[in-house]
């Protein structure tokens, strides 16, 4: 399983799984409860650069390789998935398209505070009208002087409680169709910027997802990211990375279900003997690992395809895909081998259950993904 | 402040009861990490060097990158077969050349124990070797002029000690709270950290007197100790069981 990793990479993944098992796992159920988030974990981490796992040392990040990146994602992830997704998007959807799209300025500006993690950044792409047909959005950026007067209403967005730099997909040019979509950055504070109430969500609870509201909020032209009409290409860039990071939290996930499968077929004890001795029981945790193995790797390659600056989309793709199917998967056989007991709130894996399901949703469902794959695949 | 800093890579597992010191199996002894603390809080206040010390297969090295990922400026490994198979002795007589080839120093810092050997011995042979004044389970440092006040915690004491320097110390666990490596200190550590490898040709150690060859005791055959545990359910009222309970450890000579 170590095929891919460098000894740096295992440093990170020691230290990371250490300072999870430490900070993270003993308030994990707790958090999912209260769908509260932990700010006192979020600073620890900030100051560890687990903000700005991949900005470069200049702007204060840690400048680690893809590989690291899914591999921490992974370590937060097994121990809370809710705050494991509050890392993936920051870094993935927020950081990652300023580094890559922003001018020498904008980075200079945003990414240290939001690599230190005392500014958490969200993506606002999703409206009521507009999910998988990301061209559908509605929000509007209309150039007034030296400024954007925009109207969005965003919603079901990750980290939107807390955020404090939002990437808003708005049309600059409402009759250029596709071509009509820029990203323009607006920060929390801003006269016209509301936060609506947070979403009361069947999983990844500590996360405060919710709608953001611009209303005729003025954002000065230097705010824009990329140029004019950019803000499609943009927005699936930074999807091809932020699936990585999605399928990452859904192996980590995944691993945490199959860890406590373990544990628990090991200690309860039926028909006389543990019930990790009864073949079906067995069939499932050999089913659990294999998938758990297979989803692991698809991640891995898709990491080390970005980090040789090879293609990554169809790789990052299908290790979305087969990770959040099988952490599906896997969940479910982990609730099913706990049997009543996984269906208790006294035990980890129904939140694991809970957490898993928006990963076949979220950054591109499962069939648009199929789509993706086999346009890929047929070559059209 | 310059400070030496003698870690140990530890094994975490012997899988197959194979002993093999691999990255994976291996991770810097815990009781270390608290004397990487006390060194950085000491450079942040004093400035200096803190060089981090290890002697082990190079595999070992992966300590000294966790200790350079926590912000040591320096990393020596002492690595050669000739030193392969040392006890407490010959590491100590290994140590204690390489530290007074990082002249100068003003402490020599070791933890009290390790996590897969636990003998505690090697700090204080290796300070007696160098003939400096040793303070054993230092639990806190105050700076004077001459040296330190230290706070030694054993044995349900307290004792001071007023040590002039260089002296050689082994650090409390419980003294401070590590902190954890920053990712971009991983990243740094393996990118740019350099490990400075030396081997008994670098020491001037007598091959005689190191490793296997200078270690008056050997380990004969390890087992692991089976334990006969059994449990016993008292039950009844509140009161009643914890009367029990309290009867059942005392009777047992586990309680006074």
């Amino acid at each position: 399983m170590n095929t891919f990793l460098t000894d740096k990479n295992r440093a990170v993944r020691r230290a990371v799984r250490a300072f999870c098992e430490r900070e993270i796992a003993p308030v994990a159920r707790q958090i999912d409860q209260e769908a509260s988030f932990p700010w006192e974990v979020a600073d620890k981490m900030g100051r560890l650069g687990y903000f700005g796992i991949q900005a470069p040392k200049a702007l204060d990040g840690a400048e680690l390789d893809t590989v690291s990146y899914v591999l921490i994602i992974e370590e937060i992830s097994r121990a809370s998935g809710g705050l494991g997704l509050c890392v993936t998007v920051h870094n993935s959807v927020a950081v990652a398209p300023l580094l890559a799209f922003g001018t020498e300025a904008q980075k200079q500006r945003w990414i240290p505070p939001l690599a230190r993690g005392e500014k958490i950044g969200a993506f606002c792409l999703t409206e009521p009208n507009a999910g998988s047909d990301a061209s559908g959005i509605e929000a509007t950026a209309l150039k007034d002087g030296d400024h954007y007067c925009v109207n969005a209403g965003k919603v079901l967005v990750t980290n939107g409680g807390i955020a404090d730099l939002c990437l808003i997909f708005a049309r600059t040019d409402p009759k250029a169709g596709r071509r009509g979509i820029s990203v323009i950055v607006a920060e929390r504070g801003t006269p016209g910027f509301s936060v609506g109430d947070l979403e009361d969500l069947c999983g990844m609870r500590a996360n405060p997802v919710s709608s953001i509201r611009l209303t005729d909020c003025r954002i000065p032209v230097e705010n824009r990211l990329g140029r004019e009409g950019m803000g499609l290409a943009i927005g699936l860039a930074a999807l091809d990375t932020g699936r990585i990071g999605i399928a990452a939290q859904a192996v980590g996930i995944a691993q945490a279900a199959l860890e406590e499968s373990v544990r628990y077929a090991k200690a309860r004890r039926q028909f006389g003997v543990p019930i990790a001795r009864h073949q079906s029981i067995q069939q499932m945790i050999a089913d659990m690992a294999t998938d758990l193995d297979a989803a692991r790797l698809m991640v891995l390659r898709a990491a080390v395809r970005r980090d040789r600056g090879e293609p990554f989309s169809q790789a990052s793709a299908m290790a979305k895909l087969h990770a959040s199917e099988a952490a599906m998967r896997i969940t479910d056989q982990a609730v099913q081998i706990h049997g009543g007991y996984g269906y208790s709130k006294a035990y980890p894996v129904e939140r694991y259950w809970r957490d898993a399901r928006v990963t076949r949703i979220y950054e591109g469902t499962s069939e648009i993904h199929r789509m993706v794959i086999a346009r890929g695949v047929l070559g059209d | 402040m310059n400070i030496v800093c003698c870690l140990k890579s530890v094994l975490l597992a012997a899988p197959e009861r194979q002993v093999v010191r691999t990255a994976d199996l291996s991770d810097l002894n815990p009781f270390d990490r608290p004397v990487l603390e006390t060194a950085l809080r000491l450079r942040e206040e004093t400035g200096g060097c803190i060089t981090a010390l290890s002697m082990g297969p190079p595999a070992a090295a992966d300590a000294l990158r966790q200790a350079l990922a926590l912000g040591a400026d320096r990393a020596v490994l002492l690595c050669d077969r000739a030193l392969a198979g040392a006890d407490t002795l010959a590491t100590s007589t290994a140590l204690a050349a390489a530290v007074a080839r990082l002249l100068p120093y003003d402490l020599l810092l070791f933890g009290t124990r390790t996590s897969d050997s636990d003998t505690g011995q090697v700090g204080p042979q290796t300070a007696v070797r160098l003939g400096l004044p040793l303070v054993t389970w230092v639990h806190a440092l105050e700076r004077t002029a001459s040296g330190f006040v230290a706070e030694r915690r054993a044995d349900g004491f307290r004792e001071r000690f007023a040590v002039t320097l260089p002296a050689a110390m082994t650090i409390h666990p419980a003294a401070v709270t590590p902190r954890d490596e920053t990712l971009g200190g991983i990243d740094a550590a393996y990118e740019h950290g350099v490990i400075e490898t030396w081997g008994l040709e670098a020491l001037g150690c007598d091959p005689a007197e190191v490793g296997e060859a200078g270690s008056p005791t050997r380990v004969v055959s390890l087992a692991k100790k089976t334990r006969d545990r059994k449990c016993e359910l008292l039950t009844g009222a509140g009161e009643e069981v914890a009367e029990a309970l309290v009867r059942t450890l005392a009777d047992r000579g586990l309680i006074g």
